[in-house]
């Protein structure tokens, strides 16, 4: 068993891993809420956003616009898809839809392997400026990335949870989470709503994949399929609360870098979320065959 | 009264009743197929073509499984790969450890999957829906990590049976009647074809009226006495029956098993070729094998890069779920006859005016 010095950089970087995790957590569990999407192209929206930085910064391109790019790029393919494909299959299944948008993930990936190639060895990476400076807490030394990190994730809830309590919109987002039909009924432009959260989650796409591009690789399947990860904070929280999907996020990336030290475990490591989320979903009150919900199991 | 139309009952269901026309074109078309593909295609392909062909075969009976379980039962499961690896690990493991015949080992491997895939799908199945295509994403995330850690068998000793220092790794082992290219090819075939009997002999069955059932409506299932834990379970052992005996006519077809050939995101291309070929027909999984497995070899023979076929692939997926929830093998066939069609009324038009006009 590794000794407490040997934790204490891990705590570090699991806080911050988490945060990122959390960020995009929260941005699959408010696009589910308002639209009954779960997005599995958040990953894939990432990745290529910070592929297109990492391209503009590469031809010269001034660092803050290439990230701007990113973000715009994430918001305006989600909100695109969203217009695209979200009324032919607003009445289908919850699953039926979150395939569909594998297909987007499968197009996107596509793109990014033939645009994008892997350069035997040679990595591609983006560095951000907070990378560089930083502080020691004790004797770890933190940068300001991984601050950003958390404090990305921390942020994103508390705006996510004071937008969807008191502004106008998030209550319609809220309403439209509870009775789509109702809520249209009673005068609220549903579609105007929808695109705003298509536009928002595909936002907090592009800033997760710059977060995540600098944290964990820059690599097109890496950050592909992230997805999957940050989605099993998500569903511990059911797809319903953003401040539990935040825990559970931390959680996934505390337990997953404190067990990088422990020889025993340190390739077992990757399985962290997907085991957390497997006991979470297991465990959960069995559903009554009969109700047919918006949250069916 | 009662006893002519017990007689005329007794008759319909004497099993020497004469089959009805389609079924017989059915069956002539598929033995004609099973014939040209043993017979002709080895002696007519190139070896490169052989060895796609054996995949195309290795991945029709995985894709018969995710069928059974989408398109009959409506089970989503996004770790089927993962099963795959599952039964390819069990079926080398055996060959490298026991000198057993083939068929022996695969009908072992395909049991050992079904064990596994029944203990993970047993807590799983408490889940529908998303949940359910999400849950087995997750596992099948978890096991990937693991094989990566385990390895694939390579003739070691202990229970993994990996050696990490081994310098002449030893190859997977063919049956002795099947140890060229060609004869693994028809090997293969044979295999997959009993598979897809298999699956049909439960479709046709009571297992297959009680997944329709259950598909309809699981209310509905329940209110008519089906017993839908049993019979969901029942399709998830078939499918990881089926998908088992696949790894193991993968792991002599390819001699040598790496865990990074099976990434988990191999099972949303999976599920993707599945709906585009059509999960409700059993032709669909052969579509879906030719899509996943031919169509790569091809355009690496022409020079272009697969990822097109990523993108065609995402493409396929959102027309399906759109606008043809059946697939290519339910639409092709349709909008050929309406392409027929059209073109008779055309011609019909163009005789009548010809006609009209003399």
């Amino acid at each position: 068993m590794p000794s407490w010095q040997d934790f204490q950089p891990f705590i570090v970087s699991g806080l911050a891993l988490g945060g990122a995790y959390a960020l995009s957590g929260v941005g699959i569990v408010v696009l589910y809420q308002a639209t009954g999407v779960v997005y599995l192209a958040f990953g894939a929206v990432g990745a290529m956003g910070a592929l297109i930085a990492w391209s503009l910064a590469n031809a010269g391109t001034p660092g803050w616009a290439a990230w701007l790019v990113c973000v715009l790029f994430g918001g305006a393919v989600t909100l695109a898809y969203g217009m695209i494909f979200g009324p032919p299959l607003a009445r289908r299944d919850p699953l039926v839809k979150a395939v569909a948008t594998l297909g987007l993930t499968l197009v996107l990936f596509g793109v990014m392997d033939l645009l994008w190639t892997t350069n035997g060895g040679q990595s591609r990476a983006i560095t951000l400026p907070t990378d560089g400076g930083g502080f020691t807490v004790g004797q770890v030394q933190v940068t300001w990335t991984q601050v950003i990190g958390l404090a990305a994730g921390i942020g994103i809830v508390v705006v996510t949870e004071v937008f969807l309590r008191h502004t106008k919109l998030g209550t319609a987002m809220r309403a439209m989470a509870n009775d789509r039909e109702i809520t249209a009924t009673l005068g609220v432009p549903v579609r105007r709503v929808e695109a705003a959260a298509w536009f928002g989650c595909g936002v907090i796409a592009g800033v997760a994949g710059l977060l995540l591009a600098d944290l964990v690789a820059l690599d097109a399947t890496t950050l592909t399929f992230l997805v999957i990860s940050s989605l099993a904070a998500a569903l511990i929280a059911r797809l319903r609360s953003i401040v539990v999907t935040f825990l559970a996020a931390i959680a996934i990336g505390l337990i997953h870098d404190l067990l990088t030290p422990i020889q025993s475990l340190t390739n077992y490591r990757d399985m962290t979320p997907f085991v957390l989320a497997a006991v979470a979903l297991l465990v959960l009150p069995r559903d009554p065959v009969i109700t047919r919900s918006r949250e069916e199991i | 009264m009662l006893d002519t139309a017990s007689r005329a009952a007794g008759r319909q269901r004497s099993p020497l009743r004469r089959p009805s026309t389609p079924t017989l074109v059915n069956a002539g078309v598929i033995a004609l197929l099973l014939l040209v593909a043993l017979l002709v295609l080895p002696q007519l392909l190139s070896l490169y073509y052989i060895d796609a062909m054996t995949q195309v075969a290795v991945y029709s009976m995985v894709t018969l499984g995710l069928g059974v379980l989408v398109g009959r039962v409506g089970l989503v499961s996004l770790g089927q790969v993962a099963v795959l690896a599952i039964g390819a690990w069990v079926a080398a493991r055996l060959l490298f450890a026991t000198a057993q015949p083939y068929p022996v080992i695969l009908l072992e491997a395909g049991v050992a999957t079904m064990v596994l895939g029944t203990l993970i799908g047993l807590p799983a199945l408490r889940l529908r829906g998303l949940y359910l295509a999400l849950i087995t994403l997750m596992l099948a995330g978890a096991l990937t990590v693991m094989l990566a850690t385990v390895n694939f068998p390579n003739g070691g000793h202990g229970f993994f049976g990996y050696n990490g220092s081994a310098v002449h790794i030893p190859a997977i082992r063919r049956p002795s009647i099947a140890s060229s290219d060609p004869a693994y090819f028809r090997y293969s075939v044979i295999v997959a074809a009993l598979m897809f009997l298999l699956a049909a002999l439960h479709i046709r069955a009571r297992p297959g009226r009680a997944w329709a059932a259950i598909r309809q409506s699981e209310p509905a299932a329940l209110a008519a006495g089906i017993n839908i834990t049993l019979y969901k379970l029942w399709a998830f052992a078939l499918a990881s029956f089926i998908t088992g005996v696949a790894g193991g006519v993968m792991a002599g077809a390819v001699h040598y098993l790496y865990s990074i050939n099976f990434p988990t995101q191999d099972s949303i291309t999976l599920l993707a070729v599945v709906l585009m070929g059509g999960a409700y027909s059993l032709w669909g999984a052969i579509v879906a094998a030719l899509l996943l497995q031919l169509l790569p070899a091809l355009l690496n023979n022409w020079g272009v890069s697969a990822d097109w076929l990523t993108i065609l692939f995402g493409i396929g997926v959102l027309q399906v779920l759109t606008t043809a929830p059946a697939g290519l093998a339910d639409q092709a066939p349709k909008d050929l006859a309406r392409l027929g069609r059209l073109l008779l009324g055309r011609l019909r038009k163009l005789t009548g005016s010809v006609r009209g006009s003399q």
